[in-house]
């Protein structure tokens, strides 16, 4: 095995998820109102949005967790809409969550490790009884392959760590709920490279870092895209989503509102109007633009 | 024969007491996310007061109402105020575990007080009786519906006119929003207590005067019956509540007058369980939602677990092994015997509830089915009984997993509720089967256990065996733990959402984990059966599943040493003490009480 | 950090909170005068709902102290802190959706016991509301999203607080609603009450606001009048509204 782990090889873009017409109410509430979202093999594409913009209901009906109430979701040629995560998951796509969902009593490593666990072979056999029967045969009797396939996971692990630099391996021992916020975020994301996804789903990556952290962070996406690693970003942090993203995807009260890539998107008349409210630091990320309407009185606004 | 039109009435009645109880279950789980299994306990002691008042003080039945009122509200007071409110930040499934050591406490201190024999409530109402084309209504039948209509609507009124029924409602939709607009929930969970319980304790006197009988065992049934109602209803709907207590009714009314009493409870249960897999948001459940979160959260408190050092280990077993020669004392010998089956079923838990998260209330179960099928395999075919043993382990194991199986969609209480129904199902199965059964008589005459084709009868040999067999088994799950499949079924419990969205089926794990756990408590059922020579289907009772459990928590949840060190704390100490049996299941409740409350790690810590 | 009230309505000091092992906040000293509007401003996981709940009492600091109009709140329960005269807006609203409308601003009035005035309160709060006034008998779970943002406020009113803390007031909003609700924000203060409002959108935030704050993984990173901040380089090339509003 090659120091780095290995990712899906780049091949010549084709669309890898395409989901059309995605609605999802809640009561009175329109979460996902009608919302088209593809991305292409090796593409990193972000999706924008004030809180509340339905951006993490549509990553739950992407991934499985939640069905959509109108609309269909196609991801590597075979249609998952409504399919359940376990699916989704098998189908190559894997996701992280915004307010990090990792498995608190197991150690770092093991996190990372479930990560994998669709790539062991005691878990391939899906026949009804055999399968399970067997996985559990194997996982007593552990003859040398499945030994052998354990000490290689380990230290992939170790090398999917490294990425993080010395954020995780001196705690790779430790239980989960021990880690800061942002040290969660970074195993959610190690767990989810563990499974060699198609499509990686991050949820707002670096919610809870600071500014060291962030530009860290947006390193690591950085070369995870080098390496052609397809990616759907859900970001804040509008900087990081410029630099990073091939194309970006406004969404706004359940609506996507713009879409193109991160310099048309940044100017359109639309975004500014709707997601940057009234100016203010509008223009903030780009100093050269000019200034929005930011005075120096509360600026009154009309009915 | 009675008519259908009696049949109809009776089945009102019940369903109304039905009702008493339900409501309060809805409440309390409305404000409190809490399934109350003390509840039915609160109904047994408003029976009592009714019995002591009609009985000893012999006061009018409105007098009687009033003090069974007053004292069930305080006590419902007492039961949140000591019992629920210090866990209110504890995972969701430690105060229905408190509850459950609440109705032992209560259960067995009536018993103590009352004595076990069923005790008859004097009517107080004339013994008329109306008729109406083929049937009729008496006037009890008449004041118990007039109770209940009138308790329905001075709810409903409280609940929609009245402030405080405001801040009820509110509490239960949001309990932080509720905060933030200045709602003491403590008062509201107070309320909401006294309200449930008082209600509770009413059905308990009305259910007495009905019967004309109450014992101090009945609350468990009443608190499974009005959690049936309940779930059928919607799982906190309070008017959902009233319309499947009085559905439950009728169902079982029916259902008695066509196959007979016995299978009255298996239509509970069997509607329960539809429902839960069914509908599990209650049949009227309008449209769908995400899973309520806050049915989610396992009990597993983090900790370190104790590291049991390898030569303490193999010192203990040594000595373990050796006791036999060192002792003349058969009756410890015997004892520890039991601690080591008892052992054997705590492994089986603390694997199901402690590694994967599914805390399981029907455990006995699995007892019963290894216990029978390798009982009549040896019986009936003379079968050697090491292989009915292997047998029984095998069957509770496939039979018991294929009958929990739907239950693996379900999470937190509702896995408990699944898993006690489900048990409860298994037990009236037996009673009813008898063809093979034998139903209530049991098997008697099962053959002794033997190995190698020598009978074993001698103390000391059962003893050997049994402790190799758990020591095997124990190493065994060890195994299985430092396995791909440890952290698999841990993760799982952890958080069953991104085990998901990391292929990790449900199905398939949960199966997996009930499927191991269930070969080692059929195998310890079957040991049983075959040692004591006799087992029938009180043998292996819910409070052997709720022991089992009191096991897995003692020792550290997911802990193998800590099931076995469980075992022998409970069910060693309290025999070596020669405490006399009503008061060692007081001593289980208190000891889940503590547990629950102060040590949730248990001794050796969760794993 | 000097304090440029005479009284602040409300004030944190030096709090230090933890969540078991992680500590969420590192001595974070923040005043809200009367009749100001304070903004605190920060990204996703900052910190900003851990001091919301501060405040309200629904989580204790492990050290600092908390004060309302001078009173410290530590040893006080939620609604104790809630009738020294903190009103809320919850995130995401938080309704008591299948109550009325008119159920969910009674319930804002919870620590009254003045029939007279509320009802009195209940005509002004619908002359503020003319919209939730229409509504007084819907569920209110039933309504829009931007209909039940009025609602919450509204509700908020009911308890007549002399502070009211929103946690993203416009979140989820489409924009006539943001700006409906930032000019009835405005309205509120304009009748004496004092506002801190936790956003993550810094533009919109800061157009309303008096001063701010700006939180970052649990530190109070900058401060200042919202014009200064405004015009910031730092919120510019910093964690939210500059990063996020580019």
């Amino acid at each position: 095995m090659t120091a780095s782990f290995p990712l899906p090889t780049t091949e010549a873009p084709r669309p890898l998820l395409e989901a059309r017409g995605l609605v999802r109410r809640f009561g009175g509430l329109t979460a996902v109102g009608g919302v088209d979202l593809s991305i292409s093999q090796g593409e990193l594409v972000s999706v924008i949005g004030p809180n509340g913009a339905g951006k993490t209901t549509a990553f739950n009906l992407i991934s499985g967790l939640d069905r959509p109430d109108e609309g269909s979701i196609r991801f590597d040629d075979i249609d998952i809409t409504g399919r359940s995560p376990e699916a989704v998951h098998a189908a190559g796509l894997s996701r992280t969550f915004q307010h990090g969902r990792v498995f608190a009593n197991l150690s770092v490593a093991d996190n990372v490790l479930v990560g994998a666990h669709r790539r062991l072979k005691a878990v391939k056999p899906a026949w009804p009884i055999i399968g399970p029967v067997a996985e559990l045969a194997l996982a007593l009797i552990r003859p040398p392959s499945v030994k052998a396939e354990e000490a290689a996971l380990r230290e992939e692990v170790r090398e999917i760590l490294a990425i993080f630099g010395e954020r995780l391996l001196p705690r790779i021992d430790q239980p989960a709920y021990s880690l800061s916020y942002a040290n969660r975020r970074r195993v959610e994301i190690a767990r989810a490279l563990a499974s060699r996804p198609k499509l990686l789903l991050l949820d707002e990556p670096t919610a809870g870092m600071n500014q060291t952290e962030t530009a860290e962070m947006l390193e690591i996406i950085a070369d995870l895209k080098a390496r052609g690693q397809t990616i759907l970003l859900i970001e804040h942090k509008l900087d990081m989503v410029m630099r990073l993203s091939d194309r970006v995807i406004v969404l706004d009260d359940g609506k996507k509102i713009a879409e193109g890539a991160p310099l048309v998107v940044r100017n359109d008349p639309a975004v500014i109007e709707a997601y940057l409210g009234h100016g203010g630091v509008g223009a903030a990320a780009d100093p050269a633009a000019p200034a929005g309407p930011a005075s120096d009185q509360p600026v009154r606004l009309s009915a | 024969m009675t008519s259908w039109f009696d049949h109809t009435i009776n089945g009102l009645i019940i369903g109304n007491i039905y009702g008493l109880l339900a409501v309060g279950l809805a409440l309390i789980f409305g404000v409190s996310r809490l399934i109350n299994f003390a509840h039915g306990s609160v109904y047994v002691v408003g029976a009592y007061v009714g019995w002591v008042a009609v009985s000893v003080l012999q006061t009018p039945f409105p007098v009687t109402l009033v003090l069974v009122v007053a004292l069930t509200a305080a006590l419902g007071i007492v039961i949140e105020r000591f019992g629920i409110r210090p866990l209110a930040d504890a995972p969701r499934i430690a105060p229905l575990l408190a509850t459950i050591g609440l109705s032992f406490v209560l259960d067995q201190t009536v018993q103590i007080l009352f004595s076990p024999d069923p005790r008859s409530v004097p009517m107080q109402v004339p013994n008329w009786r109306i008729e109406i084309g083929g049937g009729s209504i008496g006037l009890l039948d008449l004041l118990i519906g007039g109770i209940g209509i009138t308790a329905a609507a001075s709810l409903f009124a409280f609940l929609k006119l009245t402030k405080w029924g405001w801040a009820v409602r509110a509490t239960a939709l949001d309990r932080d929003a509720a905060r933030a607009m200045g709602v003491d929930v403590d008062k509201v969970n107070r309320i909401v207590f006294a309200i449930a319980s008082a209600l509770g304790g009413v059905g308990g006197v009305l259910v007495g005067m009905y019967y004309n009988v109450i014992t101090p065992t009945m609350g468990f049934e009443a608190t499974l019956k009005g959690i049936v109602a309940e779930v059928v209803g919607g799982v906190g709907n309070v008017p959902g509540a009233i319309v499947g207590s009085l559905l439950l009714g009728l169902v079982e009314s029916y259902g008695v007058a066509l196959l007979g009493t016995s299978y009255r409870n298996l239509f509970a249960f069997v509607l329960l369980i539809a429902i839960l897999v069914l509908r599990p948001n209650g049949l009227f459940a309008s449209h769908r939602q995400l899973p309520p979160e806050p049915m989610t959260g396992t009990f597993v408190a983090p900790s370190k677990p104790v590291r049991l050092p390898v030569p303490l280990v193999a010192a203990a077993a040594a000595l373990a092994i050796a006791l036999p020669f060192l002792t003349e004392n058969g009756y410890l010998i015997q004892t520890l015997t039991n601690a080591w089956l008892y052992a054997l079923l705590g492994l089986s838990l603390t694997l199901v509830a402690g590694t994967s998260g599914q805390v399981s209330l029907g455990h006995a179960a699995l007892l019963a089915i290894g216990g029978y099928t390798s009982a009549l395999l040896a019986f009936n075919l003379n079968w050697p009984v090491w292989l009915t043993l292997l047998i029984g382990g095998f069957a509770a194991a496939g039979i018991g997993t294929l009958l929990v199986s739907p239950a693996f969609r379900l999470r937190g209480h509702y896995v408990s509720i699944a898993t006690l129904g489900i048990g409860e199902i298994v037990a009236l199965v037996i009673l009813n089967w008898e063809s093979v059964t034998r139903g209530p008589i049991g098997v008697a005459g099962i053959p002794p256990l033997s190995l190698f084709g020598y009978d074993l009868y001698d103390t000391n040999a059962i003893y050997w065996f049994a402790f190799a067999l758990m020591a095997a088994l124990a190493l065994l799950q060890v195994r299985l733990l430092g396995s791909h499949l440890g952290r698999t079924l841990r993760a799982v419990r952890d958080d069953d959402v991104a085990a998901r969205s990391f292929g990790i089926g449900l199905k398939r794990y949960k199966g997996l984990a009930f499927a191991f756990g269930g070969f080692f408590a059929g195998i310890s059922g079957a040991f049983t059966a075959h040692m004591y020579s006799f087992i029938n289907h009180e043998t292996f009772n819910t409070q052997i599943s709720v022991l089992a459990l009191t096991i897995a928590i003692l020792g550290g949840m997911g802990n193998v040493g800590g099931a076995i060190l469980g075992s022998v704390a409970l069910i060693g100490l309290p025999e070596i003490f020669r405490v006399a049996a009503e008061y060692r299941i007081l001593l289980y409740g208190i000891a889940l009480l503590l547990l629950v409350r102060f040590r949730p790690q248990g001794l050796l810590g969760t794993v | 950090m000097t304090n440029t009230t005479d009284n602040p309505i409300l004030e944190l000091d030096a709090i230090d909170t933890f969540y078991g092992p992680v500590q969420a906040h590192f001595g974070l000293s923040l005043h809200v005068g009367k009749g100001e509007i304070v903004s605190l401003l920060g990204g996703n996981a900052s910190g900003k709902s851990t001091t919301m709940k501060i405040i309200l009492g629904l989580v204790k600091p492990a050290a600092g102290d908390v004060r309302v109009d001078g009173v410290s709140t530590l040893k006080l329960k939620t609604p104790e802190i809630v009738r020294l005269g903190v009103g809320t807006v919850p995130e995401a609203r938080r309704l008591f959706g299948a109550m009325s409308v008119r159920e969910n601003l009674l319930m804002g009035a919870f620590i009254r016991n003045d029939k007279d005035g509320i009802a009195a309160d209940l005509e002004r709060v619908l002359t503020l509301f003319p919209r939730v006034g229409q509504r007084l008998n819907q569920q209110a779970g039933t309504l829009s999203g931007g209909e039940q943002q009025m609602v919450a406020m509204a509700r908020a009113l009911m308890g007549r607080p002399r502070v009211v803390i929103m946690d993203e007031p416009t979140m989820g909003l489409s924009p006539l609603w943001v700006e409906r609700v930032l000019e009835l924000i405005r309205d509120i203060n304009g009748q004496g009450v004092a506002i801190f409002m936790v956003e993550q959108n810094a533009s919109l935030a800061l157009q309303i606001a008096h001063r701010g704050y700006v939180l970052q993984t649990g530190r109070i990173v900058l401060e200042g009048k919202a014009a200064d901040l405004l015009v910031d380089t730092r919120i510019r090339d910093a964690y939210l509204g500059g990063a996020e509003a580019a």
